[in-house]
């Protein structure tokens, strides 16, 4: 590292072959295949530049951190959205309560640095709890890391039970790049022999403990499936990248894992990108517009704004790849007006910001497993992910309220900090003695399921408020619907009965639903499929409309499932970088 | 991106049973983990050298109430030490120093509101009760604490949740009283023993054959 650093990069006189806007998971994964394979690339990110062994502070304890985690009143990065409605201070309000994870992100020392400030980032219209990260690598920094394939129930779910569409691909289209993914990458996990959530090339898997196998003996009988959560980690390490190491079980891995066996972008693929001296990148880099010749219907470049100095300036390439996730790339798209498309580019179906989707959540139990209560408390802490119950709902069956279905996450087992605590009445030595003894007997599920992918979900550009940027902003007008409410109610149901099943005594019930956006699992507005009067891109994420321009993140899948996105998203993008490759040794791009 | 959600969900308290503690809503609950720099720095050398505070919000009566209260709360017992030995009212204090005054004024009128209790049924404000009046005094003041309802009693709920923040994000709360086994270097993690095909001595359960 040289102490001083190099000046922002500006256009050249020559186009890149392909500039990449975005660099999480599927801008990495883009840029990685390309830069891997000779394409010289121009990677952009909106953030700032990233220097992980500085910035993730995974084994800090809390008394170690002199605010104990917590950032002061004014320093939150999240201060409107749905926080719009509350006054400060945001603390321990009820109302914060409820978004505490949203406080969580944005409120603490470790990533708060890398969410976007929503004082520079306004959002208007329907209340949505949107988690953007503007910093190398994006929101791969700080994921949970559940990595769950898509099955072929998921993708041909309109077949299945009539709603929405089903995607132009199936599972045998996607399966062999899922391995792909997995051998690249990593990932933890059990081979289950269960169709609808599909094996992967696991490494060593992550054991339950106590309470959790007596959790998943009770729900057996009542013909359910709980599961090793399965890990986007690598547990027995990679042997391509001398950047990551292998998992040591440390915990605290949505902090950033300074070992880089979590997989976070910037570590696992774009270092080793740029390494192949094929790959630039360039941070604070606003992407407001892609620059399309309407004569020849293609993208030329895009339009920069420096984050820091407002200069704005042109970058040219033949090729322009957007991931910037999928509300900021279906902003980019919809900013990206002239005479000629004066809804977007690649926008002729008129479908994009339409048919958004994501996963509910909130309903789930909490519980007291006897047989554990008063036990010494083990290292539940030691695992990157901890259980998973797999859908059971509208798989063989037909519910007769609500269509698709949903999986919990959870675990039993001790937590650095005590939740039981506040939850144990009294005071005093009784007191303190309780929340002892309840603390490794503690076991909590939470459910997220499909939100369906319907059209007048949706979001689109705020005609009067603009950035700090000048760009215009996304305006919400989004809801849960019927289906979801109906769902979650489901949901709530059967935590309790499960965790009764098992012996939990003590339950107590979640039925609220979060926020909207709570998921983090932002999907759908920029939809594939076969025709492109009702779709924005083929299944390689190249749009309709401009072919040297391509989509590659969560905005261009068909329905949402009830399985995390991240692994899709890197399985489509990496079969969308072969097709590129495929179709410039061809001369069609 | 589940992780803080789990850990949202394991902290467990819907914002039903919130609401139902919190009583009125908005602004009754106080809190607030507020630290400048200066005031986390200020905290680091009070635990180091385990000196007298100089108080930034509160004032040294208030100070001794809220140690006496938050150690009332989460006493020293022969397992651990407790709040006091943790400072967490050193902690309330510098929290609170750099809240705004409508929480400070929470606390404020909280801690009256408490001597004031004190004084209707003792005669004497709280600092000066007997440890069995003490006893007597909390339980009175949180048999509602899930639906706190006067004023002494949002006081005991709000100081006990801040005691509970205060104390279990100590060393002392953390190592020395729930003997946290994480954040640690392990190379594999032990499960139940019967994950290992064995019957396990932890928790009794019997190996099972892997349904295949």
């Amino acid at each position: 590292m040289s102490a001083q650093p190099a000046p922002p990069l500006t256009p050249g006189r020559e186009p890149y072959d392909a500039i990449v806007v975005g660099s999480g998971a599927a801008g990495g994964m883009a840029a990685f295949q390309l830069a891997m394979s000779g394409i010289k690339v121009l990677l952009l990110e909106a953030g700032r530049m990233l220097d992980p062994q500085k910035e993730y502070k995974t084994m800090e304890w809390p008394y170690k951190d002199l605010r104990r985690h917590r950032l002061p009143v004014g320093e939150f990065a999240l201060s409107s959205a749905e926080y719009r409605m509350l006054d400060r201070p945001y603390g321990l309000t009820p109302e914060m309560q409820k978004y505490k994870k949203v406080m969580a992100y944005s409120g603490n020392h470790f990533t708060r640095d890398w969410i976007a400030d929503e004082k520079q980032n306004p959002i208007t219209g329907t209340p949505y709890a949107w988690v953007r990260a503007r910093v190398l690598g994006g929101k791969t920094n700080l994921w949970g890391r559940v990595s769950l394939r898509f099955s072929e129930l998921d993708l041909k779910a309109r077949s299945h039970d009539g709603f929405g569409e089903d995607w132009p691909i199936g599972y045998a289209d996607i399966s062999p790049y899922y391995d792909k993914v997995d051998t690249l990458l990593g990932i933890s996990g059990t081979r289950e022999n269960i169709a609808h959530l599909p094996d992967g090339i696991f490494q060593r898997p992550l054991k339950l403990n106590c309470g959790e196998v007596q959790v998943q003996r009770a729900i057996a009988k009542m013909g359910r499936k709980l599961i090793p959560g399965r890990a986007g980690v690598t547990t027995d390490g990679v042997l391509n990248n001398k950047y990551r190491a292998r998992c040591m079980g440390r915990g605290r891995c949505g902090r950033g894992c300074d070992l880089n066996a979590a997989f976070h972008s910037p570590a696992a693929l774009i270092f080793p990108a740029r390494d192949s001296g094929n790959l630039t990148v360039r941070p604070d880099s606003v992407v407001s517009e892609i620059l399309i010749d309407d004569s020849t219907n293609k993208a030329t470049g895009v339009r920069v704004i420096d984050r820091n100095t407002r200069e704005t300036m042109d970058f040219k390439g033949r090729l322009v790849i957007v991931a910037a996730s999928c509300l900021e790339s279906t902003r980019l798209l919809l900013n990206s007006r002239s005479a000629n498309r004066s809804n977007g580019a690649a926008n002729s179906s008129g479908v994009i910001g339409h048919y958004f989707s994501e996963h509910v959540m909130g309903p789930g139990a909490s519980g007291t497993l006897p047989s554990r209560r008063g036990t010494e408390p083990t290292n539940d802490d030691g695992r990157p992910q901890s259980t998973y119950i797999v859908r059971f709902r509208n798989v063989t069956d037909k519910h007769p309220d609500f269509i698709r279905g949903y999986g919990f996450q959870g675990a039993s087992g001790a937590a650095e900090y005590p939740a039981n605590a506040a939850e144990t009445t009294g005071f005093g030595a009784s007191f303190k003695r309780s929340v002892r003894e309840t603390y490794p007997a503690r076991v909590n599920y939470s459910g997220f399921g499909e939100v369906l992918a319907r059209k007048e979900n949706r979001v689109f550009l705020d005609p009067e408020v603009k950035d700090a940027w000048g760009i215009p902003v996304l305006k919400f007008d989004y809801r849960f619907g019927d289906n979801e409410k109906k769902m979650a109610a489901d949901m709530a149901d059967t935590a309790e009965e499960m965790l009764r099943a098992a012996g939990a005594t003590d339950i107590r019930v979640r039925r609220d639903v979060l926020t909207e956006g709570w998921s983090i699992h932002e999907m759908g507005t920029a939809r594939m499929g076969a025709d492109p009067k009702t779709s924005v891109t083929n299944s390689f994420g190249q749009t309709h409309d401009v072919k040297n321009l391509f989509v590659v993140d969560g905005s261009i899948f068909v329905s949402a499932s009830c399985q995390n996105p991240t692994w899709m998203i890197m399985a489509l993008c990496w079969r969308a970088m072969d097709y590129v490759k495929d179709e410039m040794k061809r001369g069609n791009l | 991106m589940n992780e803080i959600n789990e850990k949202m969900g394991a902290a467990g308290m819907s914002r039903r049973s919130v609401l139902k503690a919190i009583g009125t809503g908005a602004g009754s609950l106080a809190l607030l983990p507020l630290l400048s720099e200066d005031g986390a720095l200020a905290f680091e050398a009070i635990q180091r050298a385990n000196a007298a505070p100089k108080l930034k919000a509160l004032t040294a009566p208030q100070y001794a109430t809220v140690n006496a209260f938050t150690d009332a709360i989460i006493p020293t017992d022969a397992h651990s030490p407790g709040a006091k030995a943790a400072r967490v009212a050193d902690y309330i204090d510098l929290l609170l120093s750099e809240s705004d005054a409508p929480l400070r004024n929470t606390w404020t009128e909280g801690l009256a509101s408490l001597d004031a209790a004190a004084v209707a049924k003792y005669k004497v404000p709280f600092i000066k009760l007997s440890p069995a009046q003490v006893t007597e005094f909390l339980t009175e003041i949180s048999a509602n604490e899930m639906q706190p309802a006067t004023p002494v009693e949002q006081f005991f709920r709000t100081t006990k949740d801040a005691t509970i923040r205060g104390y279990y994000t100590s060393e002392i709360g953390i190592h020395q009283d729930l003997q946290y086994k994480g954040n640690q270097y392990l190379p594999e993690f032990v499960g139940c023993l019967t994950e290992d095909g064995k019957d396990c001595p932890h928790c009794g359960q019997k190996a099972q054959p892997k349904a295949e």
